[in-house]
């Protein structure tokens, strides 16, 4: 049978529109959904977007590349990889799973907003695949961890996290909510494909997939590529978005949702993927550095990215450069000490030669993050683990959700960001938290933390027993230390504090 | 008497915690209840200095024996807790 060409029917397809008949334009495209922001539907179809692909090449490609997949998983299955990997590098992958594959789903609804209500034909054209990938990486990321639930019910939080009340799916749940489920077609080609993606495909995705073959894991380093691929496909949709708000005189507005989901993102990079990279992977098999990522993969690309669009950077930029020093070294603290709370075991990451690779590569670090876990180690070597573990809640931040941390030890500097508003006292973790929620007062204020539902009585009882209840955690559940403590045993016969 | 849920900022600690103290409570008690979650967990202790209580960010302390109610402090008011001489 005679096939046409693809390049004589392909322009014409991708870019499919039509003149309503039957209905009004606004009732086709509702402003809520569409988000067209006056820019009229002539501008929408100058939509170009620089990634094209058809219908059939998608799913031959997409067959090809996930069966390659799955039968890795099925021949790796029968090696147990899993059962010889090291307990940082498990644990790695029960918190990414947690945190990720319920929202990989979560995403093709909002690639689907896109598919129906942009106006764009081009984006309604790739968003479709776009939907289709998220749907794929939802199920693929829910189906490999679930071989692994014999081994620990932590695994099964690959499906579970999300629809907790634990602390870290509610800072997920905040941030996804923010910019993928409940705003217009082209802010979440914006926030979510071209804020969130770009970094994210790049951050978690690169970094980890390198950190998986490293440690020998390859059933996870091809499924991560498998990601990959469709992600650094599916996040070019936000750029031809932001050039036709930029051309039609909306470029302040663009910026501003292009900087909320830069900040947001980062904050949830900074607990997800920095104790990742620079303190659960096992030394030996690290690549570079959180911050050695980020500057690399993150700020240098967003640099250039940003300044072909004719944008300057976020304001926050330098904030941003400097918080690489600090934030994910706290989060990481904070995870680790409040470690009953999250459903993977953290790696401490802080044995002598650990340490050793930290000052390294964060001179300064024995002196500042030293300090506490200096604390702790004492502690474990002198039978007194009870005073490694909380007795309160740390104080969370009214916009990422997420622990307020800053600089410990000799260079003590903890910060508070607050803002009265209706009476009730707000407490953010930087000026950049809480210039986000000055941005739109009204889709934030409602909204309550850990600490204000457990002060409204919400976790019962009303201490930290109750919240590892609220959070579902349980006992076999909830984190422990992923080697047994055995990094602190290198400190021992050492000068001792206290 | 009240209790008062407070955001607590310790010295050469990481991490803002929630501390619940009561309104009868001296500067000095409300720094012991401080330092429980803190001193010998994070932070190694200073027996060599007193514990001193000051709203986040200011300069001058609160007198050791003054009551919380005194402070009027807005409900989860955060406060710094400092190692000093005396
Ligand atoms: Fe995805
Ligand atoms: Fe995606």
């Amino acid at each position: 049978m005679y096939q046409i060409p693809r390049e004589e029917w392909y322009d014409l397809t991708r870019a499919v529109n039509w003149t309503p008949k039957y209905v009004t334009e606004e009732e086709l495209f509702p402003e809520e959904m569409s988000g067209a922001r006056g820019i009229p539907m002539a501008e929408w179809e100058t939509y170009d977007e620089p990634y094209k692909v058809t219908y059939p090449e998608y799913v031959s490609v997409q067959r090809e590349k996930d069966s390659g997949a799955y039968s890795v998983k099925a021949a790796l299955e029968r090696d147990a990889y899993v059962d010889r990997a090291d307990p940082g590098w498990i644990s790695t992958m029960i918190a990414h799973y947690g945190a990720i594959s319920v929202n990989e789903y979560g995403a093709s609804t909002g690639e689907a907003r896109m598919a129906r209500f942009a106006k764009a034909p081009g984006n309604r054209n790739m968003a479709i695949f776009g939907a289709l990938d998220e749907n794929r990486h939802g199920q693929i990321q829910l189906y490999f961890p679930h071989a692994n639930i014999k081994r620990s019910r932590q695994w099964d939080w690959a499906h579970k996290a999300m629809h907790t009340n634990d602390w870290a799916a509610i800072a997920a749940r905040s941030f996804f909510d923010d910019i993928m489920f409940t705003r217009d077609a082209v802010a979440v080609s914006i926030m979510l494909t071209f804020g969130f993606e770009t970094g994210f495909t790049n951050m978690q995705f690169l970094g980890l997939a390198a950190d998986a073959s490293n440690a020998g894991d390859h059933t996870f380093a091809s499924l991560i590529s498998s990601v990959q691929t469709d992600e650094a496909r599916h996040a070019q949709q936000g750029g031809p978005s932001l050039k036709i708000l930029i051309a039609n005189g909306k470029k302040e507005e663009a910026k501003k949702l292009v900087d909320v989901s830069i900040w947001r993102a980062w904050k949830l990079f900074s607990v997800l993927t920095g104790p990742i990279m620079d303190y659960y992977t096992p030394l030996e098999h690290r690549e570079q550095s959180f911050k050695e990522f980020m500057v690399e993969w993150i700020i240098i690309q967003f640099e250039r990215q940003l300044a072909d669009l004719g944008l300057d950077a976020p304001w926050f930029w330098e904030d941003l450069t400097n918080d690489l020093d600090i934030t994910h070294h706290g989060m990481h603290l904070g995870v680790y000490f409040w470690r009953k709370t999250v459903w993977w075991n953290p790696a401490a990451g802080a044995s002598p030669e650990d340490r050793e690779w930290l000052e390294e590569k964060y001179p300064g670090w024995n002196k500042t993050w030293g300090k506490c876990w200096d604390v702790i180690t004492d502690n474990l070597n002198n039978d007194r683990e009870d005073l490694t573990l909380p007795e309160t809640l740390p104080y969370v931040c009214n916009m990422s959700q997420l622990p307020i941390v800053g600089m410990p030890g000799d260079g003590w500097e903890v910060k508070d960001y607050q803002l009265e508003l209706d009476g009730r006292l707000y407490h953010f973790a930087s000026e950049a938290d809480r210039w986000c929620f000055e941005q739109d007062p009204e889709r934030y204020k409602q909204h309550q933390n850990l600490i204000d539902r457990f002060l409204t009585g919400q976790i019962q009882p009303a201490d930290l027993s109750g919240a590892l209840l609220y959070m579902s955690l349980g006992p076999e559940e909830m984190g422990k230390d992923a080697h047994d403590y055995e990094w602190a045993e290198g400190f021992k016969n050492k000068n001792k504090v206290g | 008497m009240a209790a008062l849920p407070i955001c607590l900022n310790f010295e050469g600690d990481f991490v803002l915690q929630l501390v619940g103290v009561d309104t009868e409570d001296t500067m000095d008690q409300v720094a012991e209840k401080c330092a429980h979650h803190t001193v010998n967990r994070r932070v190694a202790p200073q027996p060599e200095k007193v514990m001193r209580v000051r709203l986040h960010g200011s300069s001058e302390s609160y007198p050791r024996d003054m009551k919380v109610s005194d402070a009027h402090w807005r409900l989860t008011e955060t406060i710094d807790v400092i190692f000093a001489d005396k």
